[in-house]
C-alpha cells in the first residue's frame, strides 16, 4: 500500500481481500484495530473489555492459514467486536451487570463463533445496557458509553457499545442483540447499519436471555455490503441444532444486494409518520428514503398497521414477563453474584439479587413477576399475546401490498446523558422498533446523514415480512446508493489505527 | 386500583429481590406508572383471537432426538463448577436450606 492508511477506512469485504491477496496480514489489521481502540475508547467507552490475546491469536491463526494455501473465510482478518451477553470463551460475559461481573464463558455462542469460523478477528467485548434494559447504555454497572457524534450524548441501546465501536472505527462490525430495538436505536443514534434479523434467523445459543420469544442477534456495520457480509457469517451452517428456535436461512445476502428496486413497492404508514414525539429531521430523513426510493423507480404505497400504537404497552408486558421467567436462573448459587454470610438460602438469594442487579433490571423483573402473579396474569398477559396475534396480522396484511414497510428506527437523535430520566419515557425510544420483535419480523436502521436540527446521525428504518430479510438489504442499499453511505465519526476517524 | 407499597413488597418477596425501604417506595411509584402504560391492552375486545406465544407463528420448535449423541457437548464438572460462588467437591454449595421453612412464604 502506498501511504499509511487507517483500517477505519476500509470496508470488511476491502480488509478480507486485502488480508486474502497478501496487501497486509490480519495482525496487521489486528494491531490498527487494537491501536485505534487504544487511541479512541478513552473517550467512547464503547468495551467492557478488550482482548488483544484473542485478536492476535485468532489474526495470527487466519495468516498461517494463507501461508499453508488455505482458502480463507469471508470476513478473513475483520476487526469486529461482541455484545457483551454473549459468550466467548476467554472474555467475562457480564451483561454489564454487577451480577455478573467475574461470570467467564464456558463455551462460545454460535453468532460468536460463526464470526470467527469466517475470519473475523475478536477485538472486545461491548458496553450494554444492563441485561438488555434500556435504550440508552446508560444502565450499564460499570460506565456509560458516549456517542461518537457527541460525547456528551447517549449512543442508544442497549447495544450501544456495539454501535459506538463502529461508528468510532474501532472495529469494521459487530453484532448486538434487539429485543425491542436494541440493535436499530443504537444504529440509528451512531449512523451505522444496524440489521436485525427476522427471529430464529440467527442462533441464540450462548447468548443471555431476555425475552425469549422476541430476541434477535444481529449485526452493525458502516455499510450495507458489510452488515450483509457479516449476515452470511451468521447463517452459515443453516439451522444450530443448540437452539431449538434456529431456522435454517439458507440465503446469499450479498447475491441480490445491487438489484434494482424498480417496480418493487415501499409502505408507508401515515400515521406514523405523523405519530407524536417524532422529530421533524427524522420525519425529513425518512421523506428523503422514500423519495430515494421513489427516484430508482420504486413505488410508494400507503398500509395500515390499525394496532401498532398497542404494541409498546402488549411488549411492556411481554418483555418483562419473560425477563423475570429467564433472570430467575440468577440465585447467586450456580453463577453470579453471591451475597456473603446468609444463614439461609432464601435470605442468600434475595439479597444476592438485591445486590447484584440494578435498578432497571430489578423494575422490569418486578413488573413481570406482578405481571404473571394469578389474577393479574388475565388481565393482562394473556390479553397481550391476544394483542401480539392482531400486530402479526396487521402485517401480514401489508405485506400483501408491499415489499417492506419504510418508517423511522428511533423518533429523535441522541440525547444527553441524564437527560431521559424518567424510566416508562425511556420506554417510548422503541415506539418505531418493538412492533417488528412483537411480530418477529427482520427490519434495518439505514443511516441518512446528520439531521438539520441537530447536526447529528439521523436514519430510516426499513421492515419486512418473516424471513425476507434479504429483500430488506436490498432496499437498504439502494438508499445507501443514493444518499449515501456511513462514515466514522469525525472527530474519531484516522485517530491511530495506521496499517503499516 | 393502585398498588400499594404491601403489594410491591409482597411481589418483591416473591420475585425474590430484597428492596430496602427507599427503594420500596419508588418501586411502588415506578410499577403504578409502568401498570398504567399497559393499559391499552385492557381496552380490547379480544372475543375470539387467538393469542401468539410464538412470533412465527406456522412454523414449530425443532426438536433433537431423543437418543444419547456421542458428539453432545457438556460442561465439564469443573467448568460447571467454576463460576459457582462456593463449591464443594462435585457440588454446588448452598446454605441451609431448610432453616427458611417457618419464614418462606
Amino acid at each position: 500500500m502506498a501511504a499509511a492508511t487507517s483500517f477505519d477506512q476500509l470496508s470488511a469485504a476491502q480488509i478480507a481481500a486485502g488480508v486474502a491477496s497478501g496487501d497486509f496480514t490480519a495482525v496487521e489489521v489486528a494491531r490498527a484495530a487494537l491501536d485505534a481502540v487504544e487511541s479512541r475508547d478513552g473517550e467512547v467507552q464503547a468495551f467492557l473489555q478488550v482482548t488483544p490475546e484473542l485478536a492476535l491469536e485468532a489474526a495470527a491463526a487466519t495468516d498461517a492459514r494463507r501461508a499453508a494455501g488455505e482458502k480463507l473465510g469471508p470476513l478473513a482478518g475483520v476487526p469486529a467486536a461482541f455484545k457483551d451477553n454473549m459468550n466467548l470463551v476467554g472474555t467475562r460475559t457480564t451483561c454489564a451487570s454487577r451480577m455478573l461481573a467475574n461470570y467467564e464463558s464456558p463455551y462460545t455462542a454460535t453468532c460468536v463463533q460463526r464470526l470467527i469460523d469466517a475470519g473475523a478477528t475478536p477485538v472486545g467485548k461491548t458496553n450494554m445496557d444492563e441485561f438488555a434494559f434500556g435504550s440508552s447504555t446508560e444502565s450499564s454497572a460499570f460506565h456509560p458509553t458516549y456517542n461518537p457524534w457527541d460525547t456528551e450524548r447517549v449512543p442508544g441501546g442497549s447495544s450501544g457499545g456495539s454501535a459506538a465501536a463502529v461508528a468510532a472505527g474501532e472495529v469494521t462490525i459487530s453484532l448486538g442483540s434487539d429485543t425491542g430495538g436494541s440493535i436499530r436505536q443504537p444504529a440509528s443514534l451512531c449512523g451505522v447499519v444496524g440489521m436485525k434479523p427476522t427471529y430464529g434467523a440467527v442462533s441464540r445459543y450462548g447468548v443471555v436471555a431476555f425475552g425469549s420469544s422476541l430476541d434477535q442477534v444481529g449485526p452493525f456495520g458502516r455499510s450495507v455490503a458489510d452488515v450483509a457480509l457479516a449476515m452470511n457469517a451468521l447463517v452459515a451452517g443453516g439451522r444450530d441444532p443448540w437452539d431449538s428456535t434456529s431456522q435454517d436461512c439458507p440465503v446469499d445476502f450479498l447475491e441480490h444486494l445491487e438489484d434494482p428496486v424498480e417496480g418493487r413497492s415501499v409502505g408507508v404508514v401515515p400515521e406514523l409518520m405523523e405519530a407524536a414525539g417524532l422529530a421533524q429531521e427524522e420525519r425529513d430523513a425518512v421523506l428523503l428514503a422514500a423519495r430515494s426510493l421513489e427516484e430508482q423507480g420504486a413505488r410508494i404505497v400507503e398500509v395500515e398497521l390499525p394496532n401498532i400504537a398497542s404494541a409498546i404497552a402488549a411488549y411492556y408486558v411481554i418483555a418483562p414477563c419473560e425477563a423475570f421467567s429467564n433472570l430467575a436462573r440468577f440465585d447467586g448459587v450456580r453463577y453470579g453474584y453471591q451475597e456473603p454470610g446468609c444463614p439461609t438460602l432464601a435470605e442468600q438469594t434475595s439479597k444476592s439479587r438485591a445486590h447484584g442487579f440494578g435498578e432497571e433490571a430489578k423494575r422490569r423483573q418486578m413488573l413481570g413477576a406482578y405481571l404473571l402473579s394469578s389474577g393479574v396474569y388475565e388481565k393482562y398477559y394473556y390479553p397481550a399475546q391476544q394483542v401480539r396475534t392482531l400486530i402479526t396480522a396487521d402485517y401480514a396484511r401489508a405485506y400483501e401490498k408491499c415489499d417492506v414497510i419504510l418508517m423511522p428506527a428511533s423518533p429523535r437523535t441522541a440525547f444527553r446523558l441524564g437527560e431521559m430520566s424518567d424510566p416508562t419515557e425511556m420506554y417510548a425510544s422503541d415506539m418505531f422498533t418493538i412492533s417488528n420483535n412483537i411480530a418477529g419480523n427482520g427490519g434495518v436502521s439505514v443511516p441518512m446523514g446528520l439531521g438539520a436540527a441537530s447536526g447529528l446521525p439521523v436514519s430510516a428504518q426499513l421492515q419486512g415480512p418473516a424471513f425476507r430479510d434479504r429483500s430488506l438489504l436490498t432496499f437498504a442499499r439502494a438508499i445507501e446508493r443514493a444518499v449515501g453511505g456511513a462514515c466514522v465519526a469525525p472527530a474519531f476517524a484516522g485517530r491511530g489505527g495506521e496499517l503499516a | 386500583m393502585p398498588l400499594t407499597r404491601e403489594d410491591v413488597g409482597s411481589i418483591a418477596d416473591y420475585a425474590r429481590i430484597a428492596l430496602t425501604d427507599a427503594e420500596l417506595d419508588e418501586m411502588t411509584a415506578y410499577m403504578n406508572e409502568a401498570v398504567a402504560l399497559l393499559e391499552p391492552i385492557r381496552q380490547y375486545d379480544l372475543e375470539g383471537v387467538e393469542p401468539t406465544f410464538h412470533p412465527i407463528g406456522d412454523l414449530s420448535n425443532v426438536m433433537s432426538q431423543d437418543v444419547p449423541d456421542d458428539e453432545v457437548r457438556h460442561l465439564p464438572v469443573d467448568v460447571a463448577l467454576s463460576n459457582a460462588g462456593t463449591s464443594r467437591e462435585r457440588s454446588f454449595r448452598v446454605p441451609s436450606i431448610l432453616g427458611e421453612a417457618g419464614g418462606d412464604r
